[in-house]
């Protein structure tokens, strides 16, 4: 036979076993909190840190994604810029190539739609938004391929727009990339 | 003491017999994108059924379960007829005729944009005007909820508010302040596109306003599950509620966080700051809260039903629980579905997980796990409990309802783990078909096709539920009584002005909207070159 | 706790959790990030906040591609009198596009085009972005209003039908369905069988021997007036098998057609 306290003992009883949970409740959203800004400032994956604007209907005309323009370019500090495009139905180009342990910005936006740009395998994973460029840094450390499909709802044939990456060593690249401009798998 | 049973069981009818149609749509597609099936020949049937389901299972599905719900919350738990019966029944007709407006240009292919809108995309204007019409309809039971909540004050000066009334009250201003974004979205942006009044459109600005809903329209979703844990289940077990002033803190405190998350949706987006990204981000760590202040009076409300029935041992009295009321099983299984699901959530708002499953199958498997499962689960036991007390007849069979029960159930787990799995392999979302012969997709087919059992299983689930309440309708007339609600373990006296009321609670909510979204949208809104050109959808052929 | 204790908590709780999370969201961490460039405090708040900025358009590489720029509504109505002088200034086209708009030789059939996609094509011929040596003399003379006239007047004259719908036998799969992970999309989705986007034509009807020539001349980059490469994209990624199915498809013309694998 349980005891029953009376009502207002109980109700203490009830009220601080209450406040300990709320108090331990509290705790882990902090701790949750916490853990995301620590992270962050260990460098890890964050969001882009600059808002920039473009102009959409005017990609092919001029500025960075211009045709010749689009494609893998090794900048002088040796890091690597991917300059991509997704559009209803494709990527632009639909065959990256990056090479290993070099820091790489791929910078892509979209001519038309709202697309998504997702590495599969990888972290790397951003909204395309028309009007808007998204820039995100990365960093392979293995060779090989990879799928890149169109995360994001874009039309009738959505269902068709996979791009791939081709990751490859880093010699190799460099050996390829001399006196290139702009690359892609096709080089 | 329901009078408007006939409002109330239309509400309920209409609402689970859209989400009956939308439940086939569903399995269909699930179906198609499957290796089981040949590549539909014409994709665009397959984001026509998309956005037909999506449309009817978001917007107006437990929407209506909110509106019918509420009115016999309002009517049992006040002890007072609806005032506004009229008004009641034109906001109902408004949530149907703007149903059928937005489905017709769905079904003729005019508007396959899915319910998440996106544009540039547009699709055919009535579409919107649709949805505009269903969300007006549901303001008026907005409206009418709070009429009947401060006339039931005026007569009861100083006694604390029913808690499921409060509840239902908080849900009811939550919905009419979230929707205001993507009513915002459609009024100033979409609609004057779609009818070719202009050509151009923000699509940044289109996804921060829609991310205003977006998120917070989850927890208009939980509502009514919520006011079932707190209020129904410790009554229909034989416990209580463990704690009257920790159930109104976690309502209230859902009403001041739950809208200024939404930008967590576009953590990936390149149109919102990083800043905005983080407070966003630390706000949506906060509606872990009342959650986790839930799960613990929720367990400690069943607990006190378990030893009231006998119950002994740290968790011996588990067993002693009314397992086979059919109530205490929805329960068990939307606590399990909603921690499974909470658990995905986490990663989902941590800005560096959630970069590797972003709009991949997992976000899929995430929100059907939570709402379909977890949620919609508990609209089911609402009906059953709900049901004898409308029809004025018993519902029949225990074992029927615990099998439709059982179902749901693994129907969900079935359906939403290999979601979450092929994510994690970087399938994409919202693909009519995949080429699973080639060897980079060949390992997620039979993830996939597990996925499609799932969904027949919860295909049969939803026709067995609807079997149920049908059969109720048929059974020998017998009265249920009054219909009432779980009384606490001590029950309030007095309840601090500020949770017998929603002033504080409004303020903070709008305030967090101000300081959250009033920066990205204002930039944005004042900007004229981030517009872009309209893609029309199902346009000329 | 006392009644307006509650007020004040909570909304000093509030003040709090957004004071704390806005100084390390728009201050602490854009400062930890030095990839960015930041100048400063201020720098980083407003980057942090998402004040816009705009890349400069530096590259100004040489430009051999198309110039214009499609809207959704171009060349959406027409009147009467624009098709009227559009069918006077036609005389000159029918030698080869035939005296309705259907050729009958290997250039390309017009009637019923989408009147954007006819534009498209001779703004490009008279820019020189497309090259033919037949066409391009015929585009010199031409003002932006014979462009236009001529456009409306083709699109107003009836279509032929694409198979799609007309017949019965079955579309190739490279046609109904593409190829997804070579990144090929139903052709439908651009060109008016399923959806249509502003620029792309309608097929249906056209030669097989200009239909394939075309996506030969878009595979070798010959020709590359398509905007943002879409068509080149594509066109690189069909083997000749799959070019000979869609041609032999859309052209209506008898040939080994693939019935679609279900």
């Amino acid at each position: 036979m349980t005891v029953v306290p009376p009502a207002d003992e109980s109700a203490q009883v009830a009220a601080r076993v209450e406040r300990r949970w709320a108090t331990m409740s509290i705790v882990i959203v902090l701790l949750l909190a916490t853990a995301a800004a620590l992270i962050g400032l260990q460098h890890a994956t964050m969001p882009q840190g600059r808002v920039e604007t473009i102009d959409a209907a005017r990609l092919h005309l001029s500025g960075e994604f211009v045709e010749s323009n689009l494609g893998t370019a090794v900048e002088p500090d040796g890091s690597v810029t991917v300059r991509a495009i997704g559009q209803q139905y494709s990527f632009v180009p639909d065959c990256l190539l990056v090479p290993t342990d070099t820091p790489i910005t791929f910078r892509a936006t979209s001519p038309d739609v709202v697309h998504g740009f997702l590495i599969v395998g990888t972290n790397i994973n951003t909204m395309l938004v028309p009007g808007y460029v998204a820039s995100i840094r990365a960093r392979f450390s293995n060779p090989g391929e990879h799928l890149m499909p169109c995360q994001e709802f874009c039309g009738v044939g959505h269902e068709g727009m996979w791009a791939r990456v081709k990751v490859i060593d880093k010699a190799e690249f460099t050996r390829l990339s001399a006196g290139k401009r702009r690359m892609s798998c096709a080089d | 003491m329901l009078t408007s049973r006939r409002l109330i069981i239309a509400h309920f009818w209409l609402a689970f017999g859209l989400f009956g149609l939308a439940l086939l749509l569903g399995a269909w597609q699930m179906l198609m994108r499957s290796p089981l099936s040949g590549w539909i020949e014409n994709p665009e049937w397959y984001y026509r059924s998309l956005t037909a389901h999506g449309t009817v299972m978001a917007y107006v599905f437990p929407t209506l379960i909110a509106m019918g719900f509420g009115y016999a919350i309002s009517e049992s738990a006040l002890e007072q007829p609806l005032i506004g019966r009229r008004w009641a029944w034109a906001g109902f007709w408004l949530v149907a005729v703007g149903s059928v407006t937005a489905v017709v240009p769905v079904a003729l292919g005019r508007a396959s944009v899915l319910y998440t809108f996106y544009p540039p995309l547009i699709g055919n204007g009535f579409y919107y005007v649709g949805i505009v019409l269903a969300v007006v309809g549901s303001w008026i039971w907005v409206a009418l909820m709070s009429i009947n909540l401060r006339i039931w004050k005026r007569a009861n000066p100083g006694k604390p508010v029913p808690l499921a009334m409060f509840a239902n009250v908080a849900g009811s201003y939550l919905w009419a302040w979230t929707a205001v974004g993507a009513a915002l979205e459609l009024l100033l942006q979409i609609i004057p596109v779609a009818f070719g009044l202009v050509s151009t459109i923000d699509a940044g600005l289109a996804r921060i306003f829609f991310s205003w809903t977006l998120h917070a329209i989850v927890y208009f979703w939980l509502f009514p599950t919520y006011i079932a844990y707190y209020t129904i289940v410790p009554r229909a077990i034989g416990g209580r509620v463990y704690s009257d002033a920790m159930s109104r803190i976690a309502f209230v405190l859902f009403l001041v966080v739950a809208m200024p998350i939404g930008i967590h949706h576009a953590f990936m987006d390149p149109e919102v700051g990083a800043g905005f990204k983080f407070v966003h981000s630390v706000f949506t760590a906060l509606v872990a809260l009342p959650t986790l202040l839930t799960v613990f009076t929720i367990c400690a409300s069943v607990e006190i039903a378990a030893r009231l029935r006998g119950g002994r041992g740290l968790f011996g009295w588990v067993t002693a629980l009314p397992w086979r009321n059919p109530i205490m099983l929805a329960l068990a299984f939307s606590f399990v579905m909603l921690g499974f699901g909470g658990a995905g959530g986490l990663i989902n708002m941590s800005y560096q997980l959630d970069t590797s499953i972003h709009n991949t199958q997992w976000i899929t498997g995430h929100f059907h796990l939570i709402f379909g499962g977890a949620i919609v689960i508990m609209y089911f036991a609402i009906a059953y409990d709900l049901w004898p007390h409308l029809t004025g007849r018993p519902l029949a069979s225990l074992g029927l309802m615990r099998l439709q029960l059982w179902l749901w159930f693994v129907g969900m787990i079935v359906t939403t783990f290999p979601w979450h799995w092929v994510g994690i392999l970087g399938m994409p979302r919202r693909m009519a078909f995949f080429d699973y012969g080639d060897p980079a997709l060949a390992p997620l087919a039979f993830s996939v096709v597990l996925s499609v059992l799932g969904g027949f299983i919860l295909v049969l689930s939803g026709l067995l539920f609807l079997v149920v309440l049908l059969r109720g309708h048929r059974t020998a007339p017998a009265e249920a009584g009054p219909y009432r609600f779980a009384e606490a373990l001590h029950p309030p006296v007095s309840v601090p002005a500020v949770l017998n009321g929603y002033g504080l609670w409004v303020g903070l909510m709008i305030a967090l909207t101000v300081s959250n979204y009033g920066y990205p949208i204002l930039q944005l809104a004042v900007r004229s070159d981030t517009a872009v050109q309209a893609v029309y959808v199902g346009g000329s052929r | 706790m006392k009644r307006d204790g509650w007020t004040s908590a909570s909304i000093g709780a509030t003040a709090i959790v957004f004071v704390v999370s806005a100084v390390v969201g728009f201050i602490l961490l854009p400062l930890a990030q030095p990839h960015l460039g930041l100048t400063g405090l201020w720098d980083a708040i407003c980057s942090a906040a998402g004040v816009v900025s705009r890349p400069s358009p530096a590259v100004e590489a040489p430009q051999k591609g198309t110039t214009v720029v499609m809207t959704p509504n171009m060349l959406a109505s027409a009147d009467a009198q624009s098709i009227g002088r559009g069918a006077t200034l036609a005389h000159q086209c029918a030698i080869c596009h035939g005296p309705a708009g259907i050729s009958r030789a290997d250039s390309p059939t017009l009637s019923g085009q989408f009147a954007p996609a006819i534009y498209k094509q001779l703004k490009d011929f008279k820019t020189g972005a497309r090259v033919n040596a037949v066409m391009s003399p015929f585009v010199v003379n031409l003002s932006e209003q014979d462009m236009v006239d001529i456009s409306v007047y083709y699109a107003y004259l009836p279509r032929l039908p694409s198979p799609w719908r007309t017949q019965d036998r079955p579309a190739p799969k490279i046609v109904a369905s593409g190829a997804p992970l070579r990144g090929i999309a139903p052709c439908g989705s651009c060109h008016g069988d399923l959806d249509h986007k502003v620029g792309s034509p309608w097929l249906g009807g056209q030669s097989a021997g200009y239909f394939r020539g075309q996506l030969r001349n878009f595979a070798s980059a010959d020709r590359h007036n398509d905007i943002n490469e879409q068509m080149r994209t594509i066109a690189r990624r069909m083997t000749p098998e799959e070019i000979d199915e869609a041609a032999l498809y859309y052209s209506g013309e008898a040939g080994p057609i693939q019935p679609l694998p279900r």
